[in-house]
């Protein structure tokens, strides 16, 4: 990762470097820097959460945040707008401002020997929002004297009465303003405006007023798109197979055609350099030299051009190094072939242009010459005084209650506006976040330690024990359950259980992996049918309609037959019109038992054991030996503690999540299986903890399991709720009683799980019926005009690994991570090591992407559902051809609280402060500060924050934790966030 | 007596379907134009009132005469103004086609509506969306209920309209905005077509009325004009239908019309405004046979945009190209239907197409989904199109025929380039030589004012950029 770490302005240092290099070499290294900090969202069908700044881990969040709104143009924190309405709200009190200021450096320096405080200045600012308006407008204020008129409505009604009531009149308040100004704008320093890029094109844009962006990537989306496509179109782009710039080349070589006016020196160029046997890399080199680029800016005008279309750019690199995540198959793309396509339309557009440009430079000859163009650019930039900033210091001075007599020094005013824009608007929202931060830091610790005293512990003899995803999801769902049977014990786990495989089900095409995307999966575990017979009579009739179906689908597209689609059947369409967007549940339920009509899925095993035998197809091991599976199984139940006091059932519930009208129906499936469904990587656990050579080999290492326990693996649906269990004919019969038990106790759960679910959706009454919920949960899944199936992974924002017992009876609001941990057993913290570095990048990857997409759903979300369109399988476009948008879409983040995720850890600081140490991976997130990371001791329960690289013991601010009857009663009637509660239910049915 | 009484009251009846959904439309955009935030169930509730009650009257109208109580007719509903002896009546036509046209558009716009409450909820064009679908409800059924070329035109506008503010849904980006942009002027551009058409009639024969010929069960235009008159109005009616139903070589603003919220697009591009043009056609059909060159130039325009949009829409990678090209195909060939004299057979095209291709648009994106479905029950992958090295065994991949495919027959840089450029490089001209001689001319006064030489100058400079 740091041998390709991303360049960025002002390393001058490495860009000459690439000067020694020769101009192939350098070229492979620019690209190779490019392709880190371009989107790197696999195709939608694999859609797994990550951090959207992955390539920035290596530095500090904020500074990275800074770096990375600078290079990609995109907002780093929530709008100051939005942080006042937090203020308002009390969302960010006080005491958060309080503490954030407390801790940025310098607050106690006056400005000038007595003048204010930074912090003073630092805390108007940030208590006080308001808008600075362009230079001109300013200027325009001034002469009007609209601006001396009366003090400014954002320094507030007070400090204005006070300002009025000192000046004695409006006519003398107004001269003391107009005085105040002029000190200032004496003092005002000169800024010149940024260059707007460093492409030709941009340099086109600010000279000429031509964008050749707009002629160029029309043709270019077309054709990526074309190239990219994993089987949407009937026709697929020739001669793909020899890569992309090749099949460009075979495309547009044959001169001829009706082409765009720009297009039309296209064919000459692209012929030659067909002739000229160039590669990708000599093409690229061809076209930097023709638009004259510096040799040392060469990787910063890549970069910038590849940026110009980050998300085609991406999926190009995606294709180039992922290829087994693609759905279909592999194609040959490679990043440098895309970069030359672009790069030689880039070029054939910009000879046009100049030719187009001399009405604009005036400057006779018939082309005008690259260098009079650059020249014309920069000259459009003239240094200015920078009235915005002195606009700024003049609200701030008014707020400070500073007059022309505190200013009369020149140097007073220049520092007043010096360190009015040195606390600029990144600055201020930098802290607004710490603060919006520590409000929900302080509250949920605060409420974890109240909640220490009344903790219980678990059920001495659980009638159930259910092992869960991590998903904060499955937070209610425990939660309920628990609740409804305090004889229960619940787990959480990352969502594979430890069965990290490759797995084909009985209906697959093509086998996928189920486990977190950092493993590689070396096993194949195959879903296979008990009755070849009954498979055969199911495949047959399967078969039939799918091929009944196909030929409507194709049918529908095509002239003739669509014609005769239409005459024939096109009106019956109507009643599925009038299904879904009337009845959608009803209508979704008739054409599910439709489909299923006639249809029996044989009863099936998964191929869990094996023998060590490789499938030579995949190159992968078929199935487990006992030994592996002994580890898995061990693995799992020592880290969380589940080692002993079995229960008769053991349930192990993997999730995911089905839905209609969702391009990004994979972003809610199960993070730690890789964005697939975890119920196989049930199943296949459940299989391994019943072998009975593998329960011998655990009770051999310490590890007995009851005779009378069965594990048995289900599914749970996040979107509808519903559950779904695995090999129950192989359950024993004695245990036949308490499985029909579980069921019930998990319908129950679930159902008041919808309901609490549904208290998030608008379209859902405030107080819902209980037995509507299901029915609500049902319809948001199978509805086509619901872009809202489900909430997915919003709001999500801390995560705690330890004991149960210290959550268990703490309504956590669906906003918590919980991974079983028992530190009992784990002096040395190596299970505590192993559980981090592979739980903590999914979940910091889950709490980043939210982060990003909500606080810029243009630049790194994918902005709203509505227009997006499906394009190649592979991603979606907004509306007709736009960039690839990659990221989440508005409608599963808009209920989120962007924070990072605060992991608060059941273990001694000692065993932390070793796993950093030593575990890079982990050390890179805490370190750099994108996850918030506290210790509760595992004897003493004391807490301590990780800040500015050590532990800093916790102090609780209030030991206040409301206390609610039930879940339900906490929440019913209302939609926004929750604070945490203890659930006096649970508290009583122990006692 | 009861006929007479129908034939009465249902001029009022008829004036009230386009005015609920134009009422909805002001009672949804009234409130918020003067600062008052309305809720969605308000604008919801407004909506389905509006096209219920609008339903309610056109299937009133449609039983009455389904149940030979009244004969296809055409009503006035009183004069809205008139000028020397010209007058504008305001008249209905009702008949079989009118109704089964209007009756169907606002069967889809109900059902779309009812749809798009769950699709656009807490979307910020929550209430413009359902504005402007009342605009054009209120469109569609002024088209269908037109008693005269006039009135059909003010219907054709409000759809017009209506659907180039829906592809600008998303106002933020520029993409929307420039394609809506370019929807406009095609429509503009061709609907100069219609108004040809009507001030020829109006010009000739005094007016643009629809009538009962015979015992014909439509209404239509009565063959009038003779010679080159009727070749003219022929023509230009022909042409007003190419723009509205993108038929070569119009069809390039039909694709990048995908630019709305999902519905919106389903319900213009998939069902109802894109198959304006053969409605428009069925009602003027004498006009069209008036002449065998007429006709004959509708079923080859009709047939050239069929393998188009076929060929096209073969090689598009985004699915609502695909579906965008497949409704070209379809409605090219309800135009050569109609160039072949297959009326009824057209009519029901067009209901049977619509109604499918709004399911497909839809459900387009649901699409993986969809596919992994079929994929699993196939049992093996649909890639037909992922053979790599396809470029030597069809004809469909030889460089020139998929290159013209990929960049849709050049259809638009034959309009933009060759069209609008040529006539945009006139106009600079003109305005170049403008420019040159005044410069020249006021040079010349400005000899005698040697101070005034100097601002001239850069007066002249800065009109230059």
């Amino acid at each position: 990762m740091n041998a390709a770490r991303p360049m960025l302005a002002g390393e001058a240092a490495s860009e000459q470097a690439h000067t020694a290099l020769d101009p192939r070499a350098a070229l492979c290294v620019a690209l190779d820097h490019a392709a880190h900090l371009l989107p790197s969202q696999p195709p939608l069908h694999a859609f797994v959460h990550h951090n959207t700044l992955h390539a920035f881990e290596d530095r500090d969040f904020d500074v990275a945040l800074r770096e990375a709104s600078a290079l990609y143009g995109t907002e780093p924190y929530q709008s100051e707008q939005a942080f006042a309405a937090h203020i308002a709200s009390g969302r960010i009190d006080s005491r958060d401002i309080e503490s954030v200021l407390a801790r940025e450096p310098g607050g106690e320096e006056r400005l000038w020997p007595g003048g204010p405080t930074r912090s003073r200045l630092r805390r108007f600012r940030l208590r006080h929002v308001f808008e600075t308006p362009a230079a001109e407008t300013v200027a325009w204020m001034v002469s009007e004297g609209e601006l001396f008129v009366a003090s400014h409505p954002a320094i507030g009604a007070d400090a204005r009465a006070r300002a009025l009531s000192a000046a004695r009149s409006r006519r003398r308040l107004s001269a003391r303003l107009r005085a105040l100004w002029q000190r200032l704008v004496a003092a005002a320093p000169v800024s010149t405006p940024p260059r707007r890029g460093l492409r030709v094109r941009d340099a086109l844009l600010t000279a000429c007023d031509i964008d050749i962006d707009e002629w160029v990537h029309p043709v270019l989306i077309r054709l990526a798109g074309a190239y990219l496509d994993q089987g949407m179109a009937a026709v697929g782009m020739p001669h793909r197979g020899a890569g992309f710039l090749a099949a460009v080349r075979a495309l547009y070589a044959p001169a001829g055609g009706i082409a765009e006016r720009w297009m039309r020196g296209l064919n000459a160029t692209v012929a030659e350099h067909a002739r000229e046997q160039r590669d990708a890399l000599d093409t690229i080199a061809w076209a930097l030299e023709a638009a004259a680029v510096p040799r040392a800016q060469w990787p910063q005008y890549v970069l910038h051009t590849l940026l110009a279309l980050k998300g085609w750019a991406g999926m190009f690199h995606q294709y180039e190094t992922h290829p087994e995540r693609l759905p279909v198959r592999t194609v040959p793309a490679t990043l440098a072939d895309f970069l030359a396509v672009q790069l030689t339309l880039e070029t054939v557009a910009m000879r046009h242009a100049l030719t187009q440009a001399q009405g604009h430079l005036a400057r006779g000859a018939a082309a005008v010459a690259l260098a009079d163009l650059f020249a014309e650019a920069a000259a459009t930039r003239p240094a200015q005084p920078d009235l915005g900033a002195v606009f700024e210091a003049f609200v701030v001075a008014q707020g400070l209650g500073l007059d022309a007599a505190d200013l009369a020094e020149a140097v007073h005013a220049r520092a007043l506006i010096d360190a009015v824009r040195e606390f600029d608007g990144l600055a201020r929202r930098r802290l607004l976040h710490a603060a919006y931060e520590h409000h929900y830091r302080v509250h949920v610790l605060d409420s974890l330690i109240a909640h220490q005293p009344h903790r219980r512990d678990e059920p001495q003899l659980p009638a159930l024990q259910a092992v869960f995803c991590m998903d904060e999801r499955e937070e209610s769902l425990r939660r309920h359950l628990e609740e409804l049977s305090p004889d229960v014990q619940t787990f959480g786990y990352a969502g594979f259980f430890g069965v990290a495989m490759s797995y084909r089900g009985l209906d697959d095409v093509k086998e996928r992996p189920l486990c977190p995307v950092v493993v590689t999966p070396r096993h194949l575990v195959e879903e296979l049918p008990l009755d070849a017979a009954a498979h055969a009579r199911y495949q047959v009739a399967r078969r039939r309609r799918g091929r009944a179906s196909n030929f409507v689908r194709t049918a529908r597209d095509d002239a003739l037959r669509g014609s005769g689609w239409a005459l024939l059947v096109g009106t019956l369409k109507i009643v599925p019109l009038i299904g879904c967007s009337l009845f959608p549940r009803a209508f979704a339920r008739l054409v599910h038992r439709l489909h299923e009509l006639g249809l029996e899925r044989p009863h099936t095993r998964l191929r869990v054991e094996g023998n060590g035998t490789i499938d030579p197809a995949t190159g992968l091991a078929l199935g487990y030996t006992v030994a592996e599976m002994t580890d898995i199984v061990h693995g799992m139940l020592s880290t969380m503690g589940l080692a002993r006091d079995f229960a008769p059932i053991v349930l192990i519930v993997g999730h995911g999540s089905s839905s209609l009208n969702n391009p990004h129906e994979a972003a809610h499936d199960c993070g730690a299986t890789g964005g697939g469904r975890g119920g196989p990587n049930a199943r296949a656990f459940a299989a391994m903890a019943n072998h009975p050579e593998v329960r011998a080999r655990l009770a051999q290492r310490g590890l007995a399991i009851d005779a009378h326990t069965w594990f048995v693996g289900a599914y749970h649906n996040t979107c509808d709720d519903a559950m779904t269990y695995y090999d129950t004919d192989l359950v024993p019969a004695s245990h036949g009683g308490a499985l029909a038990r579980t069921r019930e106790r998990l319908a129950a759960a679930c159902t008041r799980d919808a309901h609490e679910r549904c208290r998030r959706f608008e379209s859902a009454p405030a107080v819902l019926a209980i037995d509507e919920a299901m029915h609500h949960a049902e319809e948001h899944a199978t509805d086509l005009g619901q872009p809202r199936p489900e909430y997915g992974h919003a709001t999500n924002a801390v995560c705690v690994i330890g004991r149960r017992r210290s959550t268990r009876g703490l309504f956590l609001d669906r906003r918590a991570f919980l991974i079983s941990y028992d530190p009992r057993d784990d002096a040395d913290g190596a299970k505590l090591g192993a559980l981090l570095a592979a739980a903590a990048p999914v979940g910091a990857g889950i709490s980043l992407e939210y982060y990003f997409s909500y606080v810029d759903p243009r630049g790194y979300g994918c902005g709203t559902k509505l227009p997006h369109n499906i394009t190649g399988l592979v991603g979606v476009v907004d509306g007709h051809a736009s960039d690839l948008r990659t990221g989440l879409p508005w409608q599963m983040v808009e209920i989120h609280e962007p924070m990072r995720l605060l992991t608060v850890v059941e273990a001694t600081t000692a065993v932390l402060e070793h796993i950093v140490a030593t575990r890079p991976g982990v050390a890179a997130l805490v370190l750099n500060r994108w996850i918030q990371l506290a210790a509760v001791d595992p004897e003493s329960g004391a807490v301590q924050v990780f800040e500015e690289g050590r532990f800093v013991p916790y102090v609780p601010h209030s030991r206040d934790l409301p206390l609610v009857e039930s879940s339900m009663d906490h929440y019913t009637g209302r939609r926004g966030h929750l604070s945490c509660a203890r659930v006096r239910a649970e508290v009583e049915h122990a006692a | 007596m009861l006929p007479e009484l129908l034939r009465a009251t249902s001029a009022h009846v008829v004036l009230l379907v386009p005015a609920l959904p134009v009422l909805a439309f002001a009672a949804v955009l009234l409130p918020r134009l003067f600062g008052r935030a309305t809720s969605e169930a308000y604008t919801y509730g407004v909506v389905a009132t509006g096209v219920l009650g609008a339903s309610l009257f056109m299937g009133l109208l449609a039983a009455v005469l389904l149940a030979g109580l009244g004969a296809p007719s055409v009503v006035g509903a009183g004069r809205w103004f008139a000028v020397g002896h010209d007058a504008f009546e305001v008249r209905f036509g009702l008949d079989a086609l009118g109704l089964a046209y209007g009756g169907f558009s606002l069967l889809m716009v109900a059902l779309v509506a009812a749809f798009s409450r769950r699709y656009l909820h807490r979307e910020q064009g929550f209430h413009r969306f359902y504005a402007l679908l009342m605009l054009f409800a209120a469109g569609l059924a002024l088209v269908s209920l037109a008693g005269s070329l006039d009135m059909l035109l003010i219907g054709w506008e409000l759809v017009g309209i209506s659907s180039t503010l829906l592809i600008a849904f998303f106002n933020q980006r520029p993409g929307p905005v420039r394609n809506a942009l370019r929807a406009f002027v095609t429509y503009r551009a061709c609907d100069v077509g219609l108004v040809i058409a009507i001030v020829c009639l109006h010009v000739n024969f005094g007016d643009a009325d629809f009538v009962r010929p015979g015992n014909a069960a439509w209404l239509g235009m009565p063959q009038r004009a003779a010679g080159a008159l009727s070749l003219l109005i022929g023509f230009s009616l022909m042409f007003a239908a190419m723009g509205k139903s993108a038929q070569v070589p119009f069809s390039g603003w039909l694709p990048r019309a995908m630019e709305g919220p999902t519905p919106s697009s389903a319900i213009f591009y998939g069902a109802l405004s894109v198959h304006l043009g053969p409605f428009l056609l069925l009602r003027c059909h004498e006009q069209v046979h008036a002449s065998p060159l007429i006709g004959g130039a509708l079923i080859g325009v009709g047939l050239a945009t069929a393998l188009h949009g076929a060929l096209v829409g073969r090689v598009q990678t985004d699915i609502k190209s695909m579906l965008a090209y497949g409704s070209v195909t379809q409605v090219g060939l309800i135009m050569a239907e109609i160039g072949l004299g297959l009326h009824l057979v057209a009519l029901l095209h067009i209901i049977g197409h619509a109604g499918y291709r709004t399911l497909q648009i839809l459900r387009a994106p649901s699409l993986l989904h969809d596919r992994h479905h079929l994929e699993q029950m196939l049992g093996h992958h649909v890639s037909h199109a992922i053979d790599l090295d396809s470029g030597s065994n069809r004809w469909l991949t030889l460089p020139r025929v998929y290159r013209h495919a990929l960049e849709r027959g050049g259809l638009d840089a034959l309009l933009t380039d060759r069209v609008i450029g040529v006539l945009l490089d006139a106009l600079r001209g003109l305005d170049a030589a403008e420019q040159r001689w005044s410069g020249r001319l006021a040079r010349a006064v400005l000899a005698a004012l040697p101070r005034g030489r100097r601002a001239g100058r850069n007066e002249e400079k800065a009109h230059v950029s």
